[in-house]
């Protein structure tokens, strides 16, 4: 079933004329630098930790080759979903077409994976030769007792944003509301768009659990398909990456009448805020006493532990350069550790998540404009940071720079969700702005010589 | 002998060791300093490749994309093409510009050489700005490949001019299974005989992980384009690996260069083979230090021959790599299992009792039951921890273990360092 773009209301949601605000409808210049990501990539991001699931995409090498198993998505159980799976067309594939070749692929990986489903992914180039993989995966289905869910998002459509949204459109048209939970839990709740990178979603669920609090379906970290199709029946929807899939709850409250609030588990005063909201969204009183109550201890004993990093902390200055519900809930989490955000920058967010960073950012605070390897060496050299904040693409360059560096997106290896995550994420800012090497970059040598 | 393992063959690659072609182009744009790398296709290709570059190496890496949407595929890339090549130009002032197409231009056909010379028409200024085009659809072959055909168009484009003869000057093209320290060894090497070397590409100097001065958005180290220009000036080429034989060939037919090709330059025959050449190509014997390496090696070799000996090692690597080590580990005893490339390899370059395939890492999972050591990339690890078999990371991607650019595979040293990285990886498990 292919998504149909327009009902996604693309434009109207890129409003802002703000510099440096995030750009969901505008085109990246050719040659800019720009280094964004494309729909493909943005489709099979949300959609991959799926673990149970196989992922098969249709194309040449490089959508598959270059990037399998790139991404720090954790699984408790499966591993299904790290397997690199693709069609990968040759040259007399795009000659004669490879819609044969697609369903004998889907047919042969249900019977060797045994997966609970099978997504199949549309490239640039399998759409651009007009292989129709939504009746691939059709006749596919004739002999494969699993659902195989075609994914319409060839990258030239668009940025990451879009990709994202396709996704979530899939997930709302073939899987969400295809089975029943056999329990009517009083507070079941999803989480959408947490993706347990590095194993985020095991420092959230300590707390839920001590709150009595049922995970349904994560949408999708650590995801596995049987329970989102049951995802319909939570009482409330928890988004946490709303970039990505803000499309998708409010169809489902449109669908099913679910609530949603939006929330994130990055740092202290944010993970208290959610559980709060959580509670007070399921509305049972004695839950909201309980959380207050855990909050409250929980708050304490963070507090505590990272208090000797705060005192050290206090008054360094670092420039944030992230995307999704990092972008302002980060700012929040470095102000905790007493560190002051000099300037902030995305591409991969909603205008919303924009809005709120600016909000909560010094008004001195610089908006990164222009968000090229060149415009950011540009900002370092004036701004001389004591920390970089952003993802692995910049750590490198971040690096040439001498400035020490935090990995904030899906590379780390490190969970900073929670307040258990608030602990590690502290240390591990504590030891990169601390570390004795970045000293030793900056000492000329021979001494007084120029040469570093 | 000679004829490839069947495989069970599939309509699928599961846990593909591939790598676009794109992305080894970049890898020997990256050996060109001032060099700005430009792929003309949708972004996802470009930031694919930054990433996994970039996790290999540990470094920045300088690729630009055109940025393709869905009008292109209907109207052409063209304007996009131009767009881009000026734009980087104007923004980032590359002394050359390296472009690489991908799946997508291909297929809808995209004629790069006259995007060029339009937008040299229109912006009369870039009209003498160097720019490498190299073609990498995305459906023929994989990053050995597409290094190949990068490395051929920086050598048709920018070495035309005819040069004097420069003596002692050898031109060398290392293949894309060399890292940077192997680059680097190379020209030592040459040095030891009183040679001088002429390198395309050379990362040895931009992807070495070195602090830069001040870090730029685009190429820092590898071969000036003054070098290049002087590569017709040499008295005679290498190229390393049989995929890279082509690149040794045009500067032959093009400039009347001799041309030798090194399919491998690990193991003590390879090695020796290839000194007594530059002892005869210098007219010197063959360095003390050299020998005294050898003797080190031979040495290695009678202590831990009985360790080495019947030792059943499965690889999966490209061909130009594969053929290396495996012919190494053959020539000490060592049986090969099955040895899957990426691509398929020309019947010439088969050696004899070498079980060879085409395939991937699940044929590689399906073959490697009951062997002592798995030779591949860092992906393997999905193969080698449920068998429970030692598994030495070799090819790219390697991003969980230290040092991988600064290691040595090539020389007397890199083989004896291969030859300890064997037995120390067989015995940690």
């Amino acid at each position: 079933m292919f998504v149909n773009l327009s009902k996604l209301h693309l434009k109207e949601e890129c409003p802002l004329e703000d510099k440096g605000a995030p750009k969901l409808c505008m085109k990246a210049l050719p040659g800019e630098g720009a280094e964004r990501s494309c729909a493909f990539d943005g489709a099979r991001v949300v959609l991959m930790p799926i673990a149970d699931a196989a992922h098969i995409v249709h194309g040449p090498i490089a959508c598959a080759g270059n990037s399998w198993d790139n991404r720090g998505a954790r699984s408790s159980g499966p591993q299904l979903y790290r397997r690199g799976l693709t069609t990968d067309l040759h040259e007399m594939d795009v000659v004669y077409g490879g819609e044969k070749k697609l369903e004998k692929a889907i047919v042969e990986v249900a019977y060797t994976h045994q997966p609970k489903a099978i997504f199949v992914y549309a490239s640039c180039v399998s759409a651009l030769i007009g292989d129709d993989i939504d009746k691939a995966c059709q006749e596919a289905q004739k002999e494969v007792s699993v659902p195989v869910i075609p994914v319409n998002a060839p990258g030239f459509m668009g940025d990451k944003n879009i990709g994202n949204r396709v996704s979530g459109e899939v997930l709302l048209q073939q899987v969400i509301g295809t089975a029943e939970p056999e329990e009517d839990h009083p507070f079941a709740i999803n989480f959408i768009g947490e993706y347990n990178i590095a194993g985020d979603l095991w420092g959230i669920l300590p707390s839920l659990d001590a709150l009595g609090i049922k995970l349904l379906s994560s949408i999708s970290g650590d995801g596995r398909f049987d329970d989102i199709r049951k995802a319909h029946r939570a009482k409330l929807n928890v988004l946490v990456c709303s970039k990505s899939l803000t499309n998708l709850v409010k169809k489902m409250e449109q669908k099913w009448g679910m609530p949603y609030i939006e929330g994130s588990f990055y740092g202290i005063h944010d993970t208290s805020e959610t559980l709060r909201m959580i509670a007070q969204m399921l509305g049972d009183q004695s839950l909201i006493e309980r959380t207050e109550k855990h909050i409250a201890e929980q708050e304490e004993k963070t507090r505590q532990i990272i208090d000797p990093y705060k005192k050290k902390l206090a008054g360094k200055r670092a420039v944030l350069f992230t995307g999704g519900v990092k972008t302002w809930s980060m700012v929040t989490t470095l102000k905790e550790l007493g560190i002051e955000v000099l300037a902030g920058g995305t591409q991969n967010s909603t205008p919303e998540d924009f809005l709120r960073m600016k909000a909560l950012m010094d008004p001195e605070a610089q908006i990164i404009e222009d968000t090229s390897a060149a415009g950011f060496l540009t900002l370092i050299a004036e701004k001389k940071p004591d920390l970089i904040v952003a993802g692995g693409k910049t750590k490198y360059l971040a690096h040439k720079t001498r400035t020490p560096f935090l990995d904030i997106n899906h590379g780390r290896s490190l969970p900073y969700a929670g307040y258990r995550g608030m602990v590690t994420f502290a240390e591990a800012v504590h030891r990169t702005v601390f570390s004795p090497v970045w000293e030793k970059l900056r000492q000329s040598f021979p001494p007084g010589g120029e040469a570093r | 002998m000679k004829a490839p393992i069947k495989l069970k063959q599939r309509s699928y690659s599961g846990n593909p060791q591939k790598n676009s072609p794109a992305l080894g182009a970049t890898i020997a744009y990256m050996g060109v300093d001032g060099l700005l790398a430009l792929l003309h296709g949708s972004q996802g290709c470009s930031t694919f490749i930054r990433l996994q570059l970039s996790r290999h190496f540990k470094e920045p890496i300088p690729l630009n994309s055109t940025a393709l949407l869905e009008d292109t595929a209907i109207f052409g890339g063209w304007d996009h093409l131009k767009k881009g090549i000026a734009k980087g130009a104007d923004k980032f002032k590359p002394q050359i510009i390296g472009v690489m197409s991908s799946g997508l231009t291909e297929t809808f056909g995209d004629d790069m050489v006259s995007a060029l010379a339009a937008m040299r028409q229109e912006r009369t200024d870039l009209a003498d700005l160097p720019v490498v085009l190299t073609r990498t659809a995305d459906y023929v072959g994989s990053l050995q490949e597409g290094y190949q055909l990068a490395t051929l168009s920086l050598l048709k484009t920018l070495t035309v001019e005819k040069v004097p003869k420069e003596g002692q000057t050898v031109a060398l093209f290392p293949g894309a299974h060399f890292t940077p320290a192997d680059v680097e060894e190379l020209k030592e090497v040459l040095t030891l005989f009183g040679l001088k070397s002429l390198v395309l590409p050379d990362i040895s100097t931009s992807l070495d992980g070195h602090a830069e001065l001040e870090p730029a958005p685009v190429v820092q180290g590898g071969i000036t384009l003054e070098e290049i220009k002087k590569i017709p000036g040499a008295v005679a080429a290498f190229s390393f690996g049989t995929s890279m034989a082509v690149v040794g060939q045009k500067l032959q037919e093009m400039h009347g260069i001799a041309h030798c090709n090194i399919p491998s330059l690990t193991g003590l025959e390879a090695v020796d083979n290839f000194y007594l050449k530059l002892s005869e190509i210098s007219g010197k014997p063959i360095p003390t230090q050299l020998l005294r390496q050898r003797s080190r090696l031979l040495d290695t070799l009678a202590d831990y021959h009985d360790a080495l000996a019947e030792k059943r090692i499965s690889i999966a690597l490209e061909s130009d790599l594969l053929l290396s080590l495996s012919g190494c580990l053959q020539e000490v005893g060592a049986h090969i299992n099955i040895a899957l490339t990426a691509t398929p390899l020309q019947e010439a370059f088969i050696p004899e009792n070498l079980p060879i395939a085409v395939g991937d890492l699940e044929h590689l999972e399906e073959r490697a039951a009951g062997s002592h050591l798995i030779i591949a990339n860092s992906n393997a690890r999905q193969v080698a921890v449920p068998w429970k078999i030692p598994h030495l990371r070799a090819g790219l991607p390697v991003f969980d273990r230290a040092g991988i650019p600064q290691k040595v595979w090539i020389g007397y040293r890199g083989t004896q360092r291969f030859i300890f990285d064997v037995l120390n990886t067989m015995s940690s498990q």
